[in-house]
């Protein structure tokens, strides 16, 4: 055997290793929980400076109810600006970390509302903008599940503080796509009061790579089954947000 | 499929719209055109303030229609908003009190508000224009607030009128923005008590951290002294606000009743006028969010401007004699007149020293109705007055809503004063 039948032998046998552990090492190879659930995190809109438009719909005993709304997020602040139907148009929910304003024209003055505040049906005011779970949640237990037919991780999350928007959360994450397809809402007395559905038809390329991103959230109540809120993600963008954006002194009503 | 790139990151998005490079004038220019109509019934109270109506002359019935476009226009740095106003209303007296005519037809034409704010760099903002410059979290007053006595919180559907302020906001950081404000004219909002306008310079530094936020505001009034204001929240869970509020006032330009021999026994005098002496006003205040979606609010206010039990008691015996002599018609009804003036607007937001306020606030019931439950209670003089604000959603356009006051107390408080009651409804229309 010459040397260059040895060089041959050589690369051929480096790209059979390749290629076996490209089949045989799942994409999560050694990568921890936290990780998991931070790359989860990455495509809900938890990235810097995003602009996107959220069309609410929600059932709520029985009677219907649409908002659009355009939100500007950075971090863990984000701006909500109601667009539609035209009773709510102009209406702004400001959200600087775990502060948060609401205003609206002919409103003197923005109002700071809790958290918990509902925005529409089932949708938290925390669900609008880029809720990290990560940063929000430590994990307690991570096991296997399956959600709509697809094997995952399944994160039991607990609020890492009062200040979460839910006291805990049962999260399925997709083994194969690393994005949250299902969660459920525990209250702190551990009743589940609401669970959502996450799809990703979205797409966004981060440094050249294709990345799913959030198209719709579908929230369905756990006491009355019939009240289910959707939000359809479009219009999805990446902008550089100043902080001027998520400024009260600014926030023209 | 469209591609939008964003220098310096590599972020790229694949299924979004494409980044546009300039925005068209529909982009730029933004419009809201309601239409309010609404009808007020009140009844006036005929206390030592009022007596038989005859001083305040408050009408009976009043009808407004309003128009309210507010036109916006947003250009890279260049910030434009203007908010005309045009208003119709009419007024009909009964009974006690009763106009000569019985009713009256008026109408306005005015801008409330309008701004011009350019973006001299990306943290630096210069504007000049008539504002409703609000802050706090306060329901029932913003004593950190130099400019405006009214926070609007009151009744949402009237407007509170703008001022003229100039003002320059710098903001070094994500938690941090200095503001320089100067308040140059009255614009159409009308200072309370004796005085005209004053000017009024302010600095103001505000912090906003992970689950708190704070401010401070220094101000000085072109005759009167300096005030140093405060507000603060802190978001406790999810549920639980708290927040407070409050300002040391240096001097003040209200009016106090004093003892003096005259007609009277007193008159109403600025006993504070050229003082250095520092009044505190505080208020705390909290709320709870209930997993049903209400949300409850409890708070307490000092008002350390307001009068003691010995000064209510000489502004109430003032006020008796005034409107006596009032009601006797004899020569010395102009006095009476001026006094009743004074004690209707001694320029003092209220008149003693400790509220309690409750609020239930519950938006989106059966997603048609909001609603507002307020109990205003003066722990001095036990009057109290409670509000009601109801909106029903008639499809996307059409609000019906109601405002209902009702109030407490005897003729000689501070809530039992002006009204008994007094009931707006009305309709909004948003195009």
């Amino acid at each position: 055997m010459n040397c260059k039948q040895v060089r041959t032998y050589i690369v051929i046998l480096e790209c059979v290793i390749a290629l076996s552990l490209g089949f045989v090492l799942p994409a999560t190879y050694a990568m921890t929980p936290d990780e998991i659930l931070r790359k989860s995190d990455e495509a809900r809109g938890n990235a810097d400076g995003i602009e996107w438009e959220i069309a609410m719909d929600s059932i709520e005993s029985g009677r219907e109810q649409q908002r659009t709304l355009k939100v500007s997020a950075r971090s863990f602040n984000s701006l909500a600006e109601f667009l539609a139907p035209a009773n709510v148009k102009g209406q702004k929910m400001l959200m600087v970390d775990r502060n948060m304003w609401f205003a609206k024209p002919g409103l003197s003055k923005a109002v700071p509302i809790s958290p918990r505040q509902k925005l529409l049906g089932g949708a938290a005011n925390g669900d609008i903008a880029s809720t990290n779970y990560a940063g929000d949640y430590k994990i307690s237990h991570v096991s296997d599940g399956m959600a709509n037919k697809e094997s995952c991780y399944l994160f039991d999350l607990t609020a890492i503080d009062k200040k979460a928007t839910y006291d805990s959360i049962k999260y399925w994450i997709s083994k194969e796509r690393l994005v949250g397809v299902k969660a459920e809402f525990y209250t702190v007395s551990g009743k589940m009061f609401k669970t959502a559905i996450f799809e990703y038809n979205n797409s966004i390329s981060v440094e050249g790579e294709a990345r799913p991103f959030i198209s719709r959230m579908l929230i369905t109540s756990a006491i009355i089954k019939e009240d289910v809120t959707t939000m359809n993600f479009r219009k999805v963008s990446f902008r550089k947000i100043p902080d001027s954006m998520f400024n009260l002194n600014l926030l023209v009503k | 499929m469209a591609v939008l790139i964003w220098p310096g990151t590599g972020f790229a998005d694949t299924d979004a719209e494409p980044v546009k490079t300039g925005k068209t004038f529909a982009e730029q220019f933004a419009m809201e055109f309601r239409v309010l109509t609404y009808g007020i019934l009140q009844e006036p109270s005929y206390s030592t303030q009022n007596p038989g109506n005859n001083f305040l002359r408050m009408p009976r019935y009043l009808g407004d229609m309003e128009l309210r476009p507010d036109l916006r226009f947003n250009r890279d740095s260049l910030e434009l908003m203007v908010k005309p106003r045009m208003r119709l209303e009419y007024s009909a007296w009964t009974g006690a009190g009763m106009r000569e005519q019985g009713s009256n037809w008026d109408d306005d034409w005015y801008i409330n508000e309008w701004l011009a704010r350019v973006k001299v760099r990306e943290n630096l903002f210069v504007s000049y224009g008539r504002e409703n410059l609000q802050w706090g979290p306060s329901f029932l007053f913003s004593p950190s607030n130099p400019f405006f006595p009214d926070n609007g919180r009151r009744n949402p559907y009237l407007e509170v009128p703008g001022s003229d302020f100039a003002r320059l906001v710098w903001i070094p950081g994500s938690s941090w923005t200095f503001s320089l404000i100067a308040n140059t004219e009255e614009g159409r909002s009308k200072p309370i008590g004796p005085d005209p306008f004053e000017k009024i310079y302010a600095a103001k530094i505000d912090y906003t951290g992970r689950e708190n936020y704070a401010s401070l505001i220094l101000s000085h009034k072109e005759r009167t002294g300096n005030t140093m204001g405060f507000m603060g929240g802190w978001t406790l869970t999810d549920a639980v606000l708290f927040y407070a509020e409050g300002a040391i006032i240096e001097g003040s330009r209200s009016l106090y009743p004093e003892r003096e021999r005259s007609f009277f026994g007193s008159s109403m005098q600025q006993i504070y006028k050229d003082s250095n002496t520092l009044k505190p006003v505080i208020l705390i205040g909290g709320s709870y969010t209930f997993e049903s979606k209400g949300t409850l609010t409890l708070e307490y206010a000092y008002n350390g401007q307001g009068y003691n039990d010995a000064q209510a008691d000489r502004y109430y015996a003032l006020r008796r004699s005034a409107a006596n002599v009032l009601a006797s018609g004899n020569m010395m009804t102009g006095l009476s007149q001026m006094t009743l003036g004074q004690t209707a607007n001694t320029g003092l937001k209220f008149l003693r020293r400790n509220y309690l306020l409750f609020q239930y606030l519950q938006n989106n019931i059966k997603n048609v109705i909001d609603l507002t439950l307020r109990w205003t209670q003066n722990l001095d003089d036990a009057s109290c007055q409670f509000t009601t604000l109801v909106t029903y959603y008639l499809g996307n356009h059409m609000e019906l809503f109601s405002v209902g006051t009702i109030s407490g107390g005897g003729k000689n408080t501070e809530f039992g004063s002006t009204i008994n009651y007094q009931l707006m409804t009305g309709i909004k229309y948003t195009f």
